[in-house]
């Protein structure tokens, strides 16, 4: 045996017992729990549950603000732990929160669509975050696709939105770098919407199809040779349980999400209408904030930036940061930027 | 705090002793075990190899990509659908055998291994090409890795390449428009198996999928008038300023308009009658110019 030879195999001697290890961590890990700042129930409809979530300090902002989160992903994303929560740094910097959650669709609500979810779910806990507040209009934060139901919101009912925020929101859904997009170009929304309510784990398939050796292989080996402690290992099973954990989706909203928006880009081409009326994001004159991640895989950056050029408000504030998708909610980097341009920009316009 | 459900799918020990062995396999080829200077050109071959069959694997939760073909038939991969290879007449029953669909079934099943074996090919293009490019990417011909930060070094080279193949040609319209196609071949068997079914549950004098769905849109619009007449004022209690509010308005016209019954008995009508009213047609107001609103000032 050569000394070369003799080297690669107690290194790799090494690399087995550390992965020994690191199974057993992760096995220990299996159980972390998520979401960590108390909230407590306030309004129902249908599976969509409403949130607020308790003060850890005094208010510092008049208006409350309201999260609406993706319908494909679980919300609790946003607080996954006490050094990765949004919605934490916010309610440090005294904002008023209240989350939307929308629960597991079953079968039975396979013909709830995009316009009950924008009209009765959204609009719903809009309307009760108002009447809690003295009836004035709320802040909104919409999140990825529930950015997309936040801006029809936010056109469709001019007064119940005193300023917009927009994290990772796809607006034009034609651009070159969107891949998801061109996948489903030529779906049958029709016949996909005839099979019933699409399992979350399909949706969770096609994500990672979208850079796979990336998503599904890459950060484990990475954990292979970064000899992680417990606490590396239980942050890397919250963000694993967090990307698994995706709820199924009702096959009326997702058709219609899909055909109007990848398929037909109404919100650009100005051609959507929701409850019989045109939502069109011209129409939309509240302050808006635009934050987007600059690696984005799922929602690119072009796709969120051109919402400066189709909205109606003088006041648009586009800011991209450098992370990706989901980084975009829990990397150190975008959670030492994103909470305070959100309170900052809020607090100017309070 | 709280833990809620998790996805069928979160195993993250399992996926962590997969990627091992991937790295593992992997370094071996580089000829990390044996600590020899390796003839990295002769590597192309096994790489691509591996490569195409870890993305076969891979896009197991991709129902129609039939990656299930060769090693789980019937239900894919515990999400509860149908494989290409469950589809076919139902086992029981008068309808199963002799249905008039069945001929449309078996030309939808031919159809989708028509697309997997055209699917399968942009899997070995991919691999041949990741091959490839590492091998260029690589140079001069180092000698094995020795250690696992050097193992880890040709790791990220290797996904970077393999990536940017993947990339190149998933981009592209003939591969977007053959996951469609698979996606709505797929489909169309579920639902031509449904139909099956519904032939089958109506001979026994059950409930059928569409007449359950016809009472599931009737109710959902009994919801809605309820939840909006819930939302109404009183009449006495309506002034002049309450209905100055152009939301609360626009929704009692909403409500008023599109809400009335006979809408309601023609959606169950439709929803009986287990047709799917067409996609609307796209309006040319669509075509607005993005430039007509650039330049605009901005505070």
């Amino acid at each position: 045996m050569t000394a070369a030879a003799a080297a690669s195999g107690a290194a790799l001697a090494d690399l087995t017992l550390q992965i020994g290890e690191t199974l057993t961590r992760l096995q220990a890990a299996r159980e972390v729990s998520v979401g960590c700042s108390p909230k407590e129930r306030v309004w129902s409809y249908g599976k969509t549950t409403l949130y607020r979530y308790l003060p850890l300090t005094v208010k510092r902002n008049s208006l409350p603000l309201l999260i609406c989160f993706a319908l494909v992903n679980r919300p609790y994303v946003l607080d996954l732990q006490p050094d990765r929560s949004l919605v934490r740094r916010l309610l440090e910097a005294g904002l008023d929160i209240y989350l939307i959650d929308w629960g597991d669709p079953e079968d039975a609500d396979r013909h709830t669509d995009l316009e009950d979810y924008i009209e009765e779910h959204l609009g719903g806990s809009v309307r009760y975050v108002r009447t809690q507040c003295g009836g004035g209009p709320v802040n909104l934060l919409g999140v990825c696709q529930g950015g997309v139901l936040s801006l029809c919101y936010t056109a469709l009912h001019q007064d119940a939105v005193a300023n917009l925020v927009t994290l990772t929101t796809p607006v034009d859904f034609h651009t070159p770098e969107n891949l998801l997009s061109k996948w489903v170009r030529e779906m049958d929304t029709a016949l996909i919407e005839r099979c019933g309510n699409v399992p979350g784990e399909l949706l969770n398939g096609l994500f990672l199809s979208l850079m796979p050796l990336r998503l599904a292989q890459q950060k484990y080996v990475r954990l292979l040779t970064s000899r992680p402690d417990r606490r590396a290992i239980e942050d890397f099973v919250r963000m694993e349980k967090w990307i698994f954990d995706s709820p199924p989706q009702n096959a009326a909203a997702l058709a219609q999400f899909v055909r109007w928006f990848y398929q037909e880009n109404r919100l650009v081409r100005d051609t959507l209408s929701i409850a019989g009326r045109r939502a069109r994001l011209g129409e939309i004159r509240q302050p808006l904030l635009n934050l987007y991640a600059l690696e984005d895989h799922i929602v690119p950056a072009s796709a969120s930036l051109a919402l400066g050029e189709y909205i109606g408000s003088r006041d648009y504030t586009g800011c991209g940061i450098a992370t990706g998708h989901i980084g975009m909610y829990v990397s150190r980097a975008s959670g030492a930027q994103v909470p305070d341009r959100i309170a900052s920009w809020l607090a100017e316009r309070s | 705090m709280h833990t809620p459900g998790t996805g069928t799918s979160f195993k993250p020990e399992e996926a962590y002793a997969a990627a091992a062995e991937r790295f593992f396999e992997l370094m071996k080829t580089f000829g990390m075990t044996a600590g020899m200077t390796t003839d990295w050109k002769a590597l192309a071959a096994p790489l691509a190899a591996q490569f195409e069959r870890w993305l076969q694997m891979s896009q197991g939760a991709v129902p129609w990509s039939g990656a299930a073909a060769g090693g789980t038939p019937g239900s894919l991969f515990g999400l509860g659908m149908p494989g290409a290879a469950a589809f076919g007449p139902l086992p029981v029953g008068p309808a199963a055998v002799q249905g008039a669909e069945m001929p449309r079934t078996f030309e939808l099943l031919g159809r989708l291994g028509q697309l997997q074996g055209e699917l399968a090919k942009h899997w070995s293009e991919i691999a041949a090409t990741a091959a490839q490019r590492f091998i260029a990417k690589l140079g001069t011909a180092p000698t094995a890795p020795a250690s696992p930060q050097q193992a880890l070094k040709l790791y990220e080279l290797w996904v970077s390449c393999a990536e940017e193949a993947y990339a190149h040609t998933v981009h592209r319209q003939d591969f977007a428009r053959l996951q469609a196609e698979l996606a709505n071949t797929w489909a169309a068997l579920i639902a031509e198996q449904r139909q099956q079914a519904e032939t089958l549950v109506r001979s026994f004098g059950l409930p059928t999928r569409t007449e359950v769905d016809a009472l599931y849109t009737q109710l959902k619009e009994l919801r809605r008038q309820l939840a909006e007449l819930g939302r109404e004022p009183p009449a006495s209690q309506v002034s002049a300023t309450d209905m100055g509010s152009r939301d609360a308005e626009q929704e009692r016209q909403h409500a008023a308009g599109k809400r009335s019954a006979a809408g309601m008995r023609s959606a169950v009508k439709r929803g009986a009658a287990g047709k799917r009213s067409a996609a609307p047609k796209r309006s040319t107001a669509g075509k607005r110019s993005a430039r007509t609103r650039a330049g605009r000032p901005r505070r």
